[in-house]
């Protein structure tokens, strides 16, 4: 083995060193919170992951003389004066106290405010009062919760209905894109009117843009509907009113529908400079040999334009994947019959409503091998070829 | 078969084709525009005026007072005090670790440098959702669960923005630290001192990207919080809208406060902006 001639140097360690110090708070921020939950996405997946509310630091001890007056109190689901006076110290609001749990010698007293908990227990006679911790129980239980997801109806639904929210909203903004894109470069549009129309959907938040897509999409008085059946009426048609939150053929559509509107705008713009960028020779070459305006847009502008298509098809593909919080705000669960509940909304409600942390993670994995699988994509096959850095 | 250039017959199908493209591209314009125009025209209704079909496009006079009656049903103070501190502190701690981060990586050279390099471009290939449910043990394990820190630190850090700002820096010639070295100069320094200045346009896009992106962060907040001090923009409109349920004409002046800021910093800043996006794409 050749020891390259640098590991010599002095100044090449000192360099080292140095690049090091500069490095790491973005290691140190990387390795905690990208890598180290990166590898446990993979190893919670054969656990099964449980929470527990267990006792943390003891804040009370009750007087022997107020024992009987206190479990009087708890045993009728309320809380002793002097326990709220304890838990007001602690930054709880008397009002939002409340028993959550009554077991034998134990209570569990709930902040609903400040999500802090509190524990009485009676040991030995004698009761105490404890801040809440939550402790986390792993119990390692090999692949059933893979096997669990895959014969869950719900996560096969959730697989479908991504990928077919995925196969349609991807390739219906691309070519809408590239239409709008080709519109474009043929006038010139008051640039920063335009500009701001397109930049909009894709840099406000997108609670607050699914929330007005919410009131559009409503049945009776919403935008949508009397539009299209303005527009019917106007051909002698009429048509029923759709009801694109509640009926669950209409789910999706109504998802796509939005994004669609979202991202169109950015990708034209993409777009847009990619064909700005092509050199104007072919086009006068073209012209010269008589080819028509949509022969040298099919045999021109197209193939050029190939780069940027094919990456504006990879980012978007990931992102589609990944869909959740159009989903959360548009439908405030997961659509009607769950119609829309897609894979990272499968991961959401499985670990943050239901608690099953170790199929949430296994489920999430999937999720990981599709994009890994596009990023790959991208990296190995397009990176050489595409070249959006003008 | 398209007339020559130059004859009559061209100029009218020319001038035809143009109207067609122009009448499209308002179309266009006005379609991508109009759901903003009726998320501030319902705000300016009043209640049955909002419901009324055919719909009242132009309120008259304009109903302001949804404003003050959305702003006080929920602590929207308190959300937008957090939403501007966490996006302002998440901004500068990105800005300052990409820095070094960025010129290390463009203009040192030292041992590890290709395999940390690519250790980087790696974790562009994880989901952010797939490290959900394992940082949500995490957080609570370190008792950040809660807390602001564990809105802003995991998010110092962007590789994206690492990469972008590495090919700004990549444009200093080698001379420049060459002949600051020389005069005794010390890398931090240089840093700071000559390097940043050159790549402040990079840099500005990074904190417009930055400070845009935890504007609008959802999931993170949601999930690593539930406590109504702690929520952001967001997060507290997504309670406002379970609270408030079909108030349209209330969630929608409560939508249009949420994405004033937004337009108003893209519009002082839209040069960074469409840069930005133009080099890299907006992810």
């Amino acid at each position: 083995m050749k020891i390259p001639q640098q590991y010599r140097s002095k100044r090449f360690w000192r360099e080292t060193g140095e690049a090091y110090l500069f490095l790491l708070p973005t290691l140190l921020v990387l390795g905690v919170f990208t890598f180290y939950p990166f590898v446990n996405a993979f190893v919670y997946s054969f656990y099964d992951i449980r929470t527990r509310t267990v006792p943390g630091p003891l804040i009370y001890s009750v007087a022997e003389e107020e024992s009987s007056s206190w479990e009087s109190f708890l045993s009728r689901g309320r809380i002793p004066p002097e326990l709220v006076a304890v838990a007001e110290k602690y930054g709880s609001k008397p009002e939002d106290l409340w028993v959550r749990l009554r077991q034998k010698g134990r209570w569990v007293i709930k902040d609903e405010a400040n999500q802090q908990e509190y524990i009485v227990t009676k040991e030995d006679g004698a009761l105490r009062v404890y801040q809440a911790k939550t402790q986390w129980a792993l119990e390692p239980v090999g692949w059933s919760n893979f096997r669990q997801a895959f014969r869950d109806p719900d996560f096969t639904k959730a697989i479908r209905n991504t990928v077919l929210y995925v196969g349609i909203s991807v390739p219906a903004t691309i070519i809408l894109a590239l239409i709008i894109a080709s519109l474009l470069n043929q006038v010139m549009v008051g640039k920063s009117v335009a500009r701001l129309a397109v930049y909009l959907p894709y840099i406000t938040p997108v609670v607050a843009i699914t929330m007005v897509w919410r009131w559009i999409y409503d049945r009776d008085v919403g935008l949508m509907n009397y539009l299209i059946s303005s527009i019917a009426r106007f051909f002698g048609a009429n048509v029923s009113f759709f009801d694109w939150l509640d009926d669950a053929r209409m789910a999706l559509p109504a998802l796509i529908i939005m994004n669609v509107w979202r991202f169109v705008g950015y990708q034209s713009i993409i777009l847009l400079a990619g064909m700005m960028g092509i050199d104007r020779e072919y086009y006068e070459a073209a012209k010269v040999d008589g080819a028509s305006s949509f022969q040298i847009w099919r045999r021109i502008t197209l193939p050029l334009l190939t780069p940027q298509i094919f990456f504006l098809a990879v980012i978007s593909l990931i992102g589609a994947f990944k869909i959740f919080q159009e989903v959360l705000i548009l439908f405030m669960g997961p659509g009607p019959q769950k119609s829309a509940l897609t894979i990272v909304y499968y991961v959401f409600t499985k670990a943050f409503d239901s608690g099953h942390y170790g199929l949430a993670s296994a489920a999430s994995l999937i999720l990981f091998a599709i994009i890994f699988a596009l990023s790959l994509f991208q990296l190995t096959v397009l990176q050489r070829r595409v070249h959006y850095e003008r | 078969m398209p007339g020559k250039k130059g004859t009559a017959i061209y100029r009218i199908r020319r001038a035809l084709w143009l109207f067609v493209v122009y009448v499209l591209v308002l179309f266009i314009v006005a379609t991508m525009a109009l759901p903003f125009f009726w998320m501030v025209s319902t705000s300016l209704k009043n209640k049955t005026d909002a419901m009324r079909i055919p719909p009242i496009w132009i309120p008259k006079p304009p109903y302001w007072e949804n404003y003050p009656i959305a702003w006080n049903s929920a602590p929207f103070a308190r959300y937008f005090i957090n939403s501007f501190f966490i996006a302002i502190v998440t901004t500068i701690g990105e800005v300052l670790t990409t820095i070094f981060a960025a010129y290390t990586f463009a203009k040192m050279n030292f041992f590890g440098k290709n395999f940390l390099f690519n250790l980087l471009l790696g974790t562009l290939m994880i989901p952010g959702e797939m490290l959900l449910v394992p940082s949500f043990i995490l957080v609570h394990r370190i008792g950040w669960y809660n807390t602001y820190q564990v809105l802003i630190v995991p998010w110092i850090v962007s590789v994206f923005g690492i990469f972008l700002l590495r090919q700004f820096f990549r444009t200093i010639p080698e001379e420049f630290w060459d002949a600051a070295r020389i005069d005794g100069c010390s890398r931090v320094r240089f840093v700071l001192q000559i390097a940043v200045p050159q790549v402040r346009p990079g840099i500005a896009t990074v904190a417009l990207f930055k400070f845009v992106g935890s504007w609008n962060a959802f999931l993170w907040v949601l999930v690593m919080t539930d406590k109504v001090g702690l929520r952001t923009i967001p997060v507290g409109l997504r309670y406002f809208i379970m609270d408030i349920g079909t108030e349209y004409h209330l969630l929608m002046a409560a939508a249009t406060m949420a994405i004033v800021p937004v337009i108003l910093l893209f519009l002082f800043t839209q040069k960074q902006f469409v840069q930005g996006v133009a080099r890299t794409g907006l992810r």
